[in-house]
């Protein structure tokens, strides 16, 4: 059960990054991307094209990195101009129609799961050291490193920088922040295309992992979604806290008989537990707070 | 003169609705013209098998340019169900009641059977699907496919990692659909019937995510060979992490694809079970004929294009079998008491029979993953219980 429990932490960072990219999008523009991981999986397949076709890695990154910022500034300018008065339930399911649309397109291009199958370059594949039975290869201290650099990095650009300040205005109070002469929708249609960019960025580091196939990896969003819950999508500590502790949970529940067969739920029960948990104290407090 | 207006109407709206009837309900008893014979194929959706209603349009079109059955030509009606449930079960009633099909075959779709299975039985018609994919085409009185599906194809991986690649500690992980578990279980009974052998570790609830952690559950039991059925790419990727170079892999037929062969490390060994003769080998017994029909008509080589052939085939030939009137009844019957069809593509002799669940392809043969590509291995079929 150690060995299981140790396998699922290891598995924890990565689940981390693409909780954090639902949480980033979410504190900066204020919109539940679900379309996030599908225009992530399409920029790790325009890399993977490329790195198929003998183009060096680096640069085939690049250019996967690239379109996938472009897209999202693309989908992030449409929200911007067509939705920007809109609830955010409206702006949601507009990111679910996004999704939806993208998956397609993307099994169409890169084929589905038998048959799309590609393997994605994994630098960070060798072995650094052995707990139990678990082989810890280098891309778990690489996957945490890069969590945590998310979550300081946009920690302080939130609170210690100008930029961060105009884009809080913008996310909390976007008519506002017009009004004042913060250029609300360019910065929008930027923040959207960086959110893009770092999530290609973790799509091509998960996927090793995670999956080689584009209705794999554009199918991700669930299990962001799940750990930035854990976060209430607005703390990032908490977020990355969730990563880890919905790859322990994954473990644990793979290990135990008794509940194997229930394992794909058990995660996201416990998820909403915690949930149920924090919106009661959350009551609490209104009601002692009147 | 209201009143002769209103009859005439009536009368009008009375022989509508016979003529509507008589166009749009048939019975499948039409005795001229040609044969109708239905399929539900994934051709959009997340199931996409484009390749098999073209195989089958072929082998028919073979049959009927030399004059067809008995006089009458065959006509192949397909209809894709893009694996929505709706669709298919639209497509099943349309095709029975509308297009009047005396039998389905060749059907491909990964919702047909379990949706379709009681409409197949009440209208009393037969299909023979040239992919079973969902576990209900293989327990169903009037479905009976023409490859070994998940169940059948478990028994003869456990028996291949066991009696051939004489693994003592063999594993199970699996994804299992709802509901086909306890179909799953008894394959795996079959096998300890057989061999006297029992599973070292089982997981019948692999899910998505990382797999590290069945993996690792895979090392502390010791498992010599892993029986495997879910995401090829991940799995091989951290197998080879974790060090698992000396493990043997037998991964299901949904994985024998050229994509997936690419993205097993060199050093892992990956065995797949091909369900027929391996597809990827065009020169083995029994695949010139399949080969001859696909390339003759620049149809995709897949294993699903086998299946296809070989469904087309098998009807054919119980229906140029049948004595008196070809009509959905008398297909029905023919099916039902036949004898087994060889055919060197598959393992065994093909039947469908009066059973209340038909799962007649017993074995399969395996090719290991090579350099990027599937190495066909020489030992021929493995039939459970055949030495």
């Amino acid at each position: 059960m150690v060995n299981s429990v140790i396998a699922g932490l290891t598995s924890g960072g990565g689940y981390a990054l693409l909780g954090l990219c639902v949480v980033l999008t979410y504190r900066l523009v204020a919109v539940v991307n679900f379309a996030l991981t599908a225009v992530g999986a399409l920029g790790a397949f325009v890399m993977v094209s490329l790195t198929d076709r003998g183009v060096n890695a680096l640069l085939a990154l690049l250019a996967g990195v690239v379109f996938a910022a472009l897209l999202s500034a693309l989908l992030g300018a449409a929200l911007v101009r067509w939705f920007a008065g809109h609830k955010e339930g409206t702006k949601a399911a507009v990111t679910v129609a996004i999704f939806v649309a993208l998956t397609a397109v993307g099994v169409r291009l890169f084929g589905g799961n038998t048959t799309g199958a590609h393997r994605f370059p994994n630098p960070f594949g060798a072995p650094l050291f052995t707990v139990g039975d678990v082989v810890v290869p280098q891309s778990v201290p690489v996957s945490l490193a890069f969590a945590v650099l998310i979550t300081v990095a946009v920690g302080l650009l939130l609170t210690r920088t100008r930029i961060g300040l105009k884009l809080q205005a913008l996310s909390e109070r976007p008519g506002t922040a017009e009004v004042v002469g913060i250029p609300a929708p360019r910065l929008a249609v930027g923040v959207w295309a960086g959110v893009g960019a770092v999530t290609t960025m973790v799509v091509v580091l998960v996927a090793p992992r995670l999956g080689g196939d584009f209705s794999t990896l554009s199918g991700l969003i669930s299990t962001a979604l799940a750990v930035a819950m854990v976060g209430a999508f607005r703390s990032l500590p908490l977020t990355l806290a969730g990563g880890l502790i919905l790859g322990c949970l994954e473990g644990l529940s793979s290990s135990l008989d008794s509940i194997q067969k229930y394992q794909g739920v058990v995660p996201f029960l416990v998820i909403l537990v915690l949930l149920w948990w924090r919106s009661r104290r959350e009551i609490w407090d209104t009601e002692h707070g009147r | 003169m209201k009143r002769t207006l209103s009859t005439a109407a009536a009368a009008l709206a009375v022989s509508v609705t016979v003529s509507v009837t008589a166009a749009g309900c048939q019975s499948g008893d039409s005795t001229k013209g040609p044969i109708k014979v239905g399929s539900i194929n994934g051709i959009t959706g997340l199931f996409q098998t484009p390749e098999v209603p073209k195989a089958v349009k072929a082998v028919f079109d073979e049959v009927n340019a030399a004059g067809g059955i008995g006089g009458r030509k065959l006509r192949l009606i397909s209809k894709d169900d893009a694996m929505d449930p709706q669709r298919s079960s639209q497509a099943a009633r349309e095709l029975i009641k509308s297009d009047g099909v005396v039998a389905f075959a060749g059907s491909s779709s990964a919702v047909d059977c379990g949706l379709n299975r009681a409409t197949y039985s009440k209208e009393k018609i037969v299909s023979v699907p040239a992919v079973g994919v969902d576990p209900a085409c293989f327990t169903s009185p009037n479905i009976a496919p023409v490859n070994p599906g998940p169940y059948a194809l478990t028994t003869a991986m456990l028996y291949y990692a066991s009696e051939t690649l004489k693994k003592q500690r063999i594993c199970i992980d699996y994804t299992v659909l709802p509901g086909s578990g306890g179909g799953i279980e008894n394959a795996i009974k079959k096998w300890t019937e057989l061999t006297g052998k029992t599973l070292t570790h089982k997981n019948l609830a692999v899910g998505n995510g990382d797999p590290t952690r069945y993996l690792v559950a895979d090392k502390n039991a010791g498992c010599e060979a892993v029986l495997y059925n879910a995401t090829v790419a991940p799995w091989f990727s951290q197998a080879k992490t974790q060090g698992m170079q000396n493990v043997d892999f037998l991964l299901a037929a949904n994985s024998y694809t050229d994509a997936n062969a690419k993205v097993i490390p060199a050093g892992m060994n990956a065995y797949c079970g091909a369900e027929w003769q391996p597809y990827t080998d065009p020169s083995l017994p029994g695949n010139d004929r399949w080969a001859k029909i696909v390339e003759g008509h620049g149809i995709q080589k897949t294993a699903f294009s086998q299946g296809a052939v070989m469904a087309a085939d098998v009807f054919v030939q119980v229906l140029k079998g049948i004595k008196g009137d070809i009509t959905r009844a008398s297909v029905t019957e023919a099916f039902k008491t036949m004898k087994p069809v060889a055919y060197p593509m598959a393992a065994n002799p093909w039947v469908f029979g009066p059973g209340k669940e038909h799962n007649p392809i017993k074995g399969t043969r395996f090719v290991k993953a090579d350099g990027g590509g599937w190495k066909v291995l020489p030992e021929g079929f493995t039939v459970p219980g055949e030495k």
